[in-house]
C-alpha cells in the first residue's frame, strides 16, 4: 500500500480528480462534466479512482481547488483548499520548470499567470466576458454542427482565416453567421474564430502583461489544435501544452497537498462516495442584506454553511 | 419649502459617497446648530437594489448606491442634505457626477423632499468658498450667519481630530471612519496574523473612501485581507503630504482631488519596502478611476511592486473576487519565501 495524494478541481464545467504518488507521478486522472451537480461529480470522480486503483489506498493528503473548492473540501475533508490561480501556477511550474507565462482557458473562465524564477509575479482573470472560453467554443461547435473534438483539426486546414469580431460572444456569433452566408468555407470560419478568441484573450485578460517564453497553454481548451496554433502565431513563440493539460488545476491541488505535508490527512475516506449529501438554502432575514445562505448536509447532520456576509450561520457550524 | 420652522427640520444625510470623507464635519456642524440629522443606515442589499433601479445606467455603482440611500431617507425626513461639492481645494475638482447629485436626485426620486444643496467651491479662493457655503446653509435654515460660522469652526475642529485619529491608527484595525457593518464583524486586532506566526504581509489598499469603508458596496475587502493574514494600510492612515509629495513625480498635475489622493497614496506606498503589495479598488464606470487605475498599475510595474486592480459593479461576484484576493496573498507569500 503506497501513500497517494488526491487533487480535486471542481470547476463550472468539469470536475477533475488527480491521484499522485509520493514521487509526484500521476497514477490516474478523471475528467468529468460537473453538470451543475458538484456533489455527484465529486462522488463519481472518487468512485472512478477506486475503480482504477483499487480500494487499497492510503491517502496522505487531499487538496481542492476551483470554484467548488469549499464544497469539495468540506465533503472530502481536504487538507489544503487553494484558489485555482495558485494551483495552476504550481502545476505548470512542475510540468515545465522555468515557465514564465501560463495561459489557462477553462469552461467559463480564463486566466493568465506570469511567473519569474518560479514565483508568480502577476496574474489576471477574465472579468465581465466569457467570450473565448470553453463554453462558448462548445456552443459554436454545436451550432455549426461539428463535434468539438474536430473543431481544432478543421481550423488547421484553413487557407484564409476570416476576420471575426471577437470582442463579444454575441457579436462573434452574428459575425460568423454573416461569414457563412457569404459563402466562406467552414475551415476558414473556424480558424477565424480561433484567431478572434486569441485576440480577445490577449487584449483583455493579457492586457499589459509581459508575455515571455516558455509559454504554457493549459485548461480544457488547450485540447483545441486551432487555438494552440492561433496562440503561437499571435505570440510568435512556441506554445507548450503539458501532458495533463486538462487536469492541471487538480494536479496543482495534489502537489500543494503534498507540499503541505500533513502528518495525518483529514480525508474522510472513500466511503463518502456512498453517503448521501444534500445542499439546501435559505434567505437570512437577520438584517437588510438578505444573504443567501447555503448549507451542506450529510444525512441529517449539517456539515457546513456559507454565503452569509456576517458569519452568523457559517460560524454556527463547527467544522 | 415646508412650513415647519426651519430649525426643526429633520435633515436626511445619505450615508454614501462624500459622507465617507466629510460626514463627521457635517454631523458636528448640524449638531452645533441644534438641527436634527438622520443618517441612512449602512448600505445593504435593499438600499443597493433600490439605487440601481433608480439611477441612470451609466452612473458608477457608488452613485447608484447614493440614490438608494436618498430614497430610503425621502419618506423619513423633511429635507435631504445633498451638498454640491464642486471643489474642496485650490484648483482641483470633485467628479462632475457628484456635483450633479442634487439635480439628478430631484429628477429621479418620486416625492423627493426639498433638497438642501449648498454649493461648495473652493477652487479659486478656498476661505471665501467655505464661508459662502456656510452662509447659504444659514439662510436656508434661517439661523444667524454668525451662529453658523461658529458651528463651522466647531465642525472643522472635530473633522481635523477625526483625520488625526485615522492617521494614528497606522494600520487599520477595523474601527475606521463612519459606517460599519450592520452585522458587525470587524476583525479583532491581529486576527489571522497570529495563525501564521511570521511577520504579517502588509498590503496597501487604495481607492475611494466610499468603496473602502462601505462594507457592502466595497465587499469588505480590507477585512477580507485581514482574515487572509494581511496587515492593511489605507490612504487615511498616511499623512496627506506624503501622497502630495509623491505626486510631484507625475509629468502633469492631476486635477481630480480624489483621484490625486489615490494616486499619491499609491505612489508613496509603492516606494515603501515595508509594503508587500498594493490592491486598488475601483468602481466600474468611474472616469477618474479608469485613468488613475491604469496609471498606478504602470508605475507599480516599473517598481516591480505587486499590484492588483479590482473593479466593482453591481454584477461583481464575490466568488471571483475572493479567488483573486486569495491568489494575490498567496503570490505575496511565495515571493517572500522564494
Amino acid at each position: 500500500m503506497s501513500a497517494i495524494y488526491l487533487g480535486i478541481d471542481v470547476g463550472s464545467v468539469s470536475t477533475n480528480v488527480v491521484v499522485l504518488n509520493q514521487q509526484c507521478q500521476l497514477l490516474t486522472s478523471v475528467y468529468l462534466r460537473t453538470h451543475g451537480q458538484p456533489i455527484l461529480a465529486i462522488q463519481e470522480g472518487l468512485r472512478r479512482v477506486v475503480a482504477t486503483l483499487g480500494r487499497d489506498l492510503e491517502v496522505a493528503g487531499v487538496g481542492t481547488t476551483g470554484s467548488g473548492r469549499g464544497l469539495a473540501a468540506v465533503m472530502t475533508g481536504a487538507d489544503v483548499v487553494k484558489n485555482e490561480i495558485t494551483a495552476h501556477a504550481v502545476a505548470a511550474s512542475y510540468a515545465v520548470p522555468g515557465v514564465q507565462t501560463v495561459l489557462e482557458i477553462g469552461g467559463q473562465d480564463s486566466k493568465i499567470i506570469i511567473l519569474r524564477q518560479g514565483v508568480v509575479t502577476d496574474f489576471a482573470m477574465n472579468t465581465v466576458c466569457a467570450a473565448g472560453t470553453g463554453s462558448f467554443l462548445d456552443q459554436q461547435a454545436a451550432r455549426l454542427g461539428i463535434p468539438i473534438e474536430d473543431f481544432g483539426r478543421l481550423a488547421l486546414g484553413a487557407q484564409n482565416p476570416v476576420r471575426i469580431a471577437g470582442r463579444c460572444a454575441v457579436f462573434a456569433e452574428s459575425d460568423m453567421i454573416h461569414k457563412q452566408q457569404q459563402g466562406h468555407p467552414l475551415n476558414d470560419i473556424v480558424a477565424g474564430l480561433c484567431e478572434a478568441l486569441v485576440r480577445n484573450y490577449l487584449n483583455n485578460v493579457g492586457k499589459g502583461k509581459e508575455i515571455l517564453p516558455p509559454v504554457v497553454f493549459q485548461g480544457g481548451v488547450a485540447a483545441n489544435a486551432g487555438m494552440r496554433q492561433a496562440f503561437s502565431r499571435a505570440l510568435g513563440t512556441e506554445v507548450i501544452v503539458p501532458e495533463h493539460f486538462g487536469v492541471m488545476g487538480a494536479f496543482g491541488a495534489a502537489l500543494l497537498a503534498r507540499e503541505a505535508g500533513p502528518k495525518v490527512s483529514s480525508f474522510r475516506g472513500f466511503e463518502l462516495t456512498e453517503r448521501e449529501f444534500r445542499t439546501g438554502g435559505f434567505e437570512c432575514r437577520g438584517c437588510t442584506n438578505h444573504c443567501e445562505v447555503v448549507e451542506l448536509k450529510e444525512g441529517k447532520e449539517i456539515l457546513a454553511r456559507w454565503g452569509d456576509r456576517c458569519g452568523k450561520w457559517s460560524n454556527a457550524v463547527a467544522v | 419649502m415646508k412650513s415647519v420652522k426651519n430649525k426643526q427640520w429633520r435633515l436626511g444625510v445619505p450615508r454614501a459617497l462624500l459622507y465617507y470623507y466629510y460626514g463627521p464635519w457635517w454631523e458636528a456642524f448640524f449638531q452645533a446648530l441644534g438641527v436634527e440629522t438622520v443618517v441612512s443606515p449602512p448600505t445593504g442589499r435593499e438600499i443597493m437594489d433600490r439605487g440601481v433601479g433608480l439611477a441612470v445606467a451609466e452612473a458608477c455603482l457608488p452613485v447608484k448606491v447614493y440614490y438608494g440611500h436618498a430614497a430610503w431617507l425621502a419618506p423619513r425626513v423633511d429635507v435631504l442634505f445633498v451638498p454640491r461639492l464642486v471643489s474642496v481645494e485650490h484648483k482641483a475638482f470633485i467628479c462632475p457626477k457628484l456635483m450633479g447629485l442634487p439635480d439628478m436626485l430631484r429628477a429621479a426620486i418620486k416625492d423627493c423632499p426639498p433638497v438642501l444643496a449648498p454649493t461648495v467651491d473652493l477652487a479659486r479662493r478656498p476661505d471665501e468658498g467655505l464661508q459662502a457655503a456656510i452662509r447659504a446653509i444659514a439662510r436656508a435654515l434661517d439661523v444667524r450667519v454668525g451662529e453658523a460660522a461658529a458651528a463651522g469652526e466647531t465642525a472643522g475642529a472635530r473633522y481635523r481630530e477625526w483625520l488625526a485619529r485615522q492617521r494614528e491608527a497606522g494600520a487599520w484595525l477595523g474601527n475606521g471612519p463612519p459606517g460599519g457593518c450592520p452585522a458587525g464583524r470587524s476583525p479583532s486586532p491581529g486576527e489571522g496574523q497570529a495563525a501564521r506566526g511570521a511577520v504579517p504581509l502588509t498590503v496597501g489598499v487604495i481607492g475611494h473612501s466610499y468603496l473602502l469603508y462601505d462594507r457592502y458596496l466595497g465587499l469588505d475587502i480590507p477585512n477580507k485581507i485581514a482574515r487572509l493574514g494581511g496587515r492593511v494600510v489605507l490612504p487615511e492612515n498616511l499623512a496627506p503630504e506624503a501622497g502630495e509629495r509623491a505626486c510631484h513625480q507625475l509629468p502633469k498635475r492631476l486635477y481630480w482631488t480624489l483621484g490625486r489622493k489615490i494616486m499619491g497614496t499609491a505612489l508613496y506606498l509603492m516606494e515603501q519596502a515595508s509594503i508587500d503589495g498594493l490592491i486598488h479598488l475601483t468602481a466600474f464606470g468611474c472616469g477618474p478611476d479608469s485613468l488613475v487605475g491604469d496609471l498606478a498599475e504602470r508605475y507599480a510595474h516599473r517598481r516591480s511592486k505587486p499590484f492588483l486592480l479590482l473593479t466593482l459593479d453591481e454584477h461583481t461576484g464575490e466568488a471571483g473576487l475572493n479567488t483573486r484576493l486569495e491568489a494575490f496573498m498567496d503570490m505575496l507569500k511565495r515571493r517572500r519565501t522564494a
